[in-house]
């Protein structure tokens, strides 16, 4: 325990650890200092002045050392001459602070004058109108008129963009540095910066692209004016018109606490739509941010080309017909196919929707492949971290392993929490076979050849260099492991080789040790607690099958699947939100529920099962996937749980171990958290919101269990290498892929870009290509057109060829580039 | 041609007098250093500072944004920079700038048509008790010229018309 102090904040007292700043303490005991420039995430720098406070100690005598008494016996208190930040200065025994007296008043009310001699005003038609820290301050401590000459208020252009993303209002901006700070002190990526200097201070970016990081959206909720602000929510709705609901980020296995913003609006047809999402905190997740991604990736839910109805294939056309029909056809085709029925669903669905899937599946006796192409989720329910882990308590003494994933991209939040560990001490190891940002922070970085990834854990296993020591000597240990480079086979050797060496190094049964698997989607982790595994060849799978249900996946789409050269092919029922090439070649199609519509749960790659709400009305007459899934089941005379999500969540509870005693309820309850953000005092958190409807709860590994851990042998090596004379096509992850929910976003078109590939610039000379140059990839037989990158860390007979962006490979493979 | 290799001994020996691991103090000589042919920073040149020094570029413009002495505009050769803060004031500097305006024929902020002098206005330059005074500063450096009349100032200008033609 640090030593406490114990002083009186407007009468009350509080006791704070040593060094906690006036501001905080007086937080602690619902006073409210008023604040612009401090924020409790970043270090204090008293550049508004704002929260200016009376502040008194008690008088120590010099002879004696001791408090002088008053009359009375209380210690005799002297203030401070002048006012004093109560966002820079640390508590004290004793002391005395005065935030409500006539002469801190004053202070306040003189800063707001100041504040507004060049704010423009325009509060109507500003987006913070509603939620903003200055409107409030200043109605709270303003003056009612200030003194100087309206004319004086400088003027620039209003419509300022700093990138496609983020717009600056620079007559609003009162320079507090918020944004600047928050880039370069908590993501590290300092690409706004102040230029010039007094009134004529603005901010600017030099990026290119502007404003050039992935957490850009983050300022506009510590923004405490409206000077900077989405190009999403620009001119989009009033703060006070709009609804509030809980849900988890679909995005990434990090599982980023949000809120849906909602309104009912005539532009929308008349319909209820998303019109911001917003970060909702949760310090052992997300804390109070969210990535771009998350931000902006919303507008699928209302696009017009969602699936209304049930459509069944009548010739070379899908025809609309009843709920009745397709659900009849769906259970006659599953039940003539029996044990050849093949289940493909993907970690986009909830727990409930793949529970009854999984159901569905066993009860024909036929086949639950999960859709994907990285293996370990079974490592991870054994050996993934322990309950009560939380990355913010990873410092000093303590390591993480990050290896074959390039964690900013494809998992933001976590990159920026392992980034915040290593900064508090922790010994960072960062393994990939090419640079990424996270090596700027890391104690060692390993860079591996493409298909040494096994030996790379085995070499740290054996703890023979200092690396292999730092780990296996830390107190606490997580490893997180990605498929960069790999496919299924190599990402399941991997997960082996990471789950020996934690158990070795005796990492695993305790909070803050364990694995982590860095996801392609959401809920990958719940599928693989669910039973579901994806297999090698999903091609054959599927030519072998029966009928074949494809739930939130889009394999054809993705080169995954093809019906060339198929002779008897399967019927084909797609459960989807959208049209994709899956659903084009469907013979049955069932209209889904975007998972905003509905309840739900999700598993995240640390584990823990978390609750998302209905934030929107359902779309036409889409249905849950769980509630589909039933519907067929019953129809089989399989039991089924169609009633609610919880309802399915009971009985997923009940026959799931991992998940023994778990209930919505106990998934919706909430403790205070630390700061306190969210409730009338936007100027202090910003516009996050506090976490009302569930902190989730984390899964017990059965290491943790204390049952019997069985890992499987280690497997010789990960993946091949490239041979002399060829080039091998390796698969990585980019956050901003071209997904079908993705590319309806179109504020995210140029961040998205064209296909591209990334190769080393000697590599690039042998193929007579420089960077940017456009050239053909052909892979398997398949050919497309891309754009050249390249990068001096990749290997030099590998080409990148990112997932999701156009390009079928998902495993390491041999691939032909051609200058075009 | 990047900075480096314009200059690459003054590079290395303002890169020498740094650690490694504080490179990034270099930047304020770095950036006189990419001034000094054209008399301004351009983009390029800026993009050399942040790359030679691991910084982004946005945090290399906010330190000439920040630095009066900095440029980011190409403007005239020479800027002619008058102090008229109160004490050169009484002594006559603001009349100075006026009629020096007047004889130039451009107002404080401007260039010369010939692109030699650009007038700025400018707040205490510590020489109060020699004003009228005015710096002059060119990719060369700074030089002071105190107790200035506006015909003095305008022979100065003079010669450095002359100066510039003979070497061209």
């Amino acid at each position: 325990m640090s030593k406490t102090v114990t002083l009186t904040i407007d009468g009350k007292q509080v006791t704070v650890p040593e060094g906690t700043l006036i501001v905080d303490a007086a937080k602690k005991i619902g006073v409210d200092i008023p604040v612009f420039c401090y924020h409790p995430k970043m270090q204090p720098v008293g550049m508004c002045r704002m929260c200016l406070v009376e502040v008194g100690r008690p008088v120590v005598d010099r002879a004696t050392g001791q408090v002088v008494k008053n009359e009375d016996g209380t210690p005799q208190i002297r203030f401070a001459p002048n006012l004093m930040t109560a966002c820079t200065t640390p508590v004290s025994e004793g002391m005395v602070v005065l935030t409500e007296s006539e002469k801190a008043h004053d202070g306040h009310r003189a800063i707001i004058e100041f504040l507004l001699t060049s704010h423009p005003l325009d509060c109507p038609i500003c987006d913070k109108g509603g939620e903003c820290p200055l409107q409030e301050l200043t109605m709270r401590h303003g003056p009612p008129q200030g003194r100087f000459p309206y004319e004086d208020k400088i003027h620039f252009e209003k419509h300022f963009p700093l990138g496609e993303l983020i717009y600056l209002d620079r007559e609003r901006c009162i320079l507090c540095g918020r944004c600047i700070r928050y880039q370069a002190e908590i993501v590290g990526e300092p690409v706004i910066g102040f230029y010039q200097r007094g009134r004529a201070t603005e901010i600017v970016t030099y990026s290119d692209p502007g404003f050039d990081s992935y957490f850009s959206g983050n300022t506009t909720d510590i923004c405490p004016v409206g000077a900077l602000t989405t190009a999403d929510f620009r001119f989009g709705a009033r703060a006070w018109e709009l609804k509030a609901e809980a849900s988890i980020c679909a995005q990434c296995p990090v599982g980023c606490n949000i809120v849906f913003n909602t309104r009912r609006e005539a532009k929308s047809g008349g319909r209820v739509v998303i019109k911001r999402v917003m970060p909702r905190q949760n310090e052992e997740v997300n804390e109070l941010w969210i990535c771009d991604k998350g931000r902006f990736v919303h507008h699928y839910t209302h696009s017009a080309e969602r699936l209304s109805r049930p459509l069944m294939r009548k010739g070379e056309t899908l025809q609309p017909v009843s709920w009745e029909d397709a659900l009849r056809t769906a259970a006659e085709k599953f039940e003539a196919a029996g044990k050849e029925v093949l289940v493909l669903a993907s970690g986009r669905l909830s727990n409930e929707d793949l529970f009854n899937l999984k159901a569905l599946a066993d009860g024909l006796g036929g086949r639950a492949v999960l859709y994907g192409d990285m293996g370990g989720g079974d490592l991870t329910t054994l050996v993934g971290v322990g309950q009560g882990t939380n990355l913010a308590t990873l410092g000093a003494g303590d390591a993480i392993l990050v290896i074959a994933s390039d964690l900013q991209e494809e998992a933001p939040i976590w990159w920026l929490r392992v980034k915040q560990a290593a900064e508090r001490g922790a010994t960072l190891i960062v393994a990939n076979p090419r640079a990424t940002k996270l090596d700027t922070y890391a104690s060692f970085v390993i860079r591996y050849a493409n298909g040494d990834e096994v030996q790379t854990v085995l070499n740290l296993a054996k703890k023979t260099d200092k690396i292999g020591q730092a780990f296996a000597e830390a107190e606490n240990a997580v490893v997180f492991f990605g498929s960069e480079g790999l496919g299924l086979e190599g990402s399941q050797r991997l997960a082996v080789a990471c789950a020996h060496l934690l158990r070795e190094t005796g990492h695993v049964g305790k909070p803050n040790n364990g694995l982590i698997g860095v996801w392609q989607r959401a809920n990958d982790q719940g599928a693989w607690e669910l039973g579901f595994e994806p297999v090698a060849d999903l091609q054959a799978a599927f030519e072998q099958a029966g009928a074949v249900y494809i739930v939130g996946a889009d394999p054809f789409g993705d080169g995954r699947l093809t019906l060339d050269g198929v002779k008897e092919r399967p019927f084909l029922v797609v459960q989807e939100i959208l049209p994709t090439p899956t659903t084009e070649v469907a013979d049955l199609v069932l209209p889904a529920q975007a998972y905003a519509e509905r309840e739900g749960t999700y598993v995240s790659g640390e584990r823990r099962v978390q609750r998302f709400y209905a934030a929107l009305p359902p779309y036409g007459e889409a249905r849950p996937d769980f509630a589909i899934t039933a519907a067929i089941g019953k129809r089989l005379g399989l039991d089924l749980e169609d009633g609610s999500a919880e309802k399915v969540f009971e009985r997923l509870a009940v026959t799931q171990p991992a998940f023994e005693n778990l209930t919505y309820a106990r998934l919706a309850e909430v403790r205070e958290q630390w700061p306190i953000v969210g409730r009338g005092d936007l100027y202090y958190g910003g516009t996050a919101y506090e976490n009302r409807r569930g902190l989730g709860v984390q899964l017990v590994p059965a290491a943790q269990r204390e049952e019997p851990v069985t890992l499987p042998e280690v497997q010789g090596e990960a993946g091949p290498r490239p041979e002399e004379d060829e080039w091998l096509g390796v698969p990585v992850t980019r956050l901003l892929d071209r997904g079908t929910t993705v590319l309806l976003s179109t504020l995210l078109h140029r961040r998205i870009g064209e296909p591209f590939v990334v190769v080393h610039p000697m590599a690039a000379e042998r193929l007579s290509l420089a960077e940017g140059q456009k050239a053909r990839l052909t892979v398997n037989g398949a050919s497309a057109e891309v754009t050249v990158r390249v990068d001096e860390t990749v290997s030099a007979g590998v080409v990148l060829v990112p997932r999701s962006m156009g390009l079928p490979l998902y495993e390491p493979m041999k691939v032909s580039l051609k200058a075009l | 041609m990047s900075l480096a290799e314009k200059y690459p001994q003054e590079v290395e020996r303002i890169l020498a007098k740094y650690p490694p691991e504080h490179k990034r103090s270099a930047v304020m000589p770095l950036l006189y250093l990419a001034q000094r042919e054209e008399g301004y920073i351009t983009k390029a040149a800026m993009q050399d500072v942040a790359q030679l020094l691991e910084m982004t570029e946005t945090e290399v413009a906010a330190i000439i944004g920040f630095y009066t002495l900095y440029h980011d505009k190409k403007e005239g050769k020479y800027r002619m920079q008058v102090c008229t803060d109160l004490p050169c004031a009484l002594r006559g500097a603001d009349q100075f700038l006026e009629e020096l305006c007047e004889n130039l024929g451009i107002q404080v902020g401007e260039t010369t048509a010939d692109g030699l002098i650009t007038l700025e206005e400018v707040k205490c330059l510590a020489a109060c008790d020699k004003a009228p005074m005015f710096q002059l500063q060119s990719g060369e450096g700074i030089e002071y010229y105190e107790n200035m009349t506006v015909d003095k100032t305008m022979e100065l200008i003079e010669a450095l018309r002359k100066a510039g033609k003979e070497v061209e």
